[in-house]
């Protein structure tokens, strides 16, 4: 009995060391982004489909923006699916964001299913039109 | 040495799964009336026992610009979907246009017994949910044994 116990034990701890791996590993879906950029900011829209404000996280952290969102559609329990074209309910996305845009101060807005976010430039990085001087 | 080859390996496992995964899609009859893969918006369809629902997935999508009819059996979902202004601002880079921008229509063939008097739909979250009703003679019964 007791070394029953003990094997359940040691195999729920290793479960619980891969569920955070298996979480990294599930099949996302990479969202159709938009972007672009002028002397200011660089705008990003993604299409994010059935994501609500509580299942949407976007994450800046080492230079890197990531955006994971969950899709929650409002069907009845009982559905049977007989035709999918969208196979998965999680999206992900990771973008390198260089120095010279001021991470502290991104904007972010969704709306049906857009999420739209605003990363501006740091004001030493904006463009600057050089005087050239005539010697 | 080993690990050129287990290099080379990898990519003939992906060749491999690719033209089978290609070869399994295509090799499927589709509708006429709905292409492959790929066009906007993509659909998810199901059935419970009294009710068909559709769910597109067509984030961005003004209401008011949705136009959802049923005709002879057909749903058809069309609407234009604008993400960007015709011209963009003057010094203005664009780097990435994957969303789709446009006029869409998409026809979905509905079985026999969708009743098209019972049709709803709204929009939630940038997806179209349409629940149409079956006919009353087509929901499941038990047969009680005499």
């Amino acid at each position: 009995m007791s070394e029953n116990t003990q094997i359940a034990q040691s195999h729920q701890g290793a479960n619980t060391r891969v569920e955070p791996n298996d979480a990294r590993r599930r099949v996302t879906l990479s969202p159709a982004v938009d972007i672009v950029e002028d002397s200011h900011a660089v705008t990003l829209w993604a299409d994010l489909p059935g994501v609500s404000k509580e299942k949407l996280d976007v994450r800046v952290h080492d230079g890197s923006l990531t955006i994971e969102a969950e899709s929650v559609v409002p069907v009845p329990s009982t559905l049977q699916l007989s035709h999918a074209e969208v196979r998965v309910p999680y999206f992900s996305r990771q973008f390198n964001v260089s120095e010279d845009f001021d991470t502290s101060r991104i904007e972010a807005a969704l709306k049906d299913g857009v999420l739209k976010l605003t990363i501006p430039r740091r004001d030493e990085a904006k463009p600057r039109r050089i005087e050239i001087k005539v010697g | 040495m080993g690990d050129l080859y287990s290099g080379t390996d990898l990519f003939t496992e992906l060749d491999r799964l690719q033209r089978q995964m290609s070869s399994l899609f295509g090799g499927l009859p589709s509708s006429l009336r709905s292409s492959r893969f790929g066009t906007f918006p993509p659909i998810n369809i199901g059935a419970t026992d009294d009710t068909i629902e559709i769910v597109a997935f067509a984030p961005g999508v003004e209401p008011s610009k949705l136009d959802i009819s049923v005709d002879k059996g057909l749903l058809t979902i069309a609407g234009e979907r604008v993400t960007r202004p015709a011209k963009l601002p003057e010094g203005t880079r664009q780097y990435a246009q994957e969303r789709f921008s446009g006029s869409f229509r998409r026809v979905i063939e509905l079985p026999q017994q969708a009743d098209p008097d019972k049709v709803q739909a709204r929009y939630v979250d940038g997806c179209l949910l349409i629940s149409v009703g079956k006919r009353e003679a087509s929901k499941p019964r038990a047969i009680t044994v005499q």
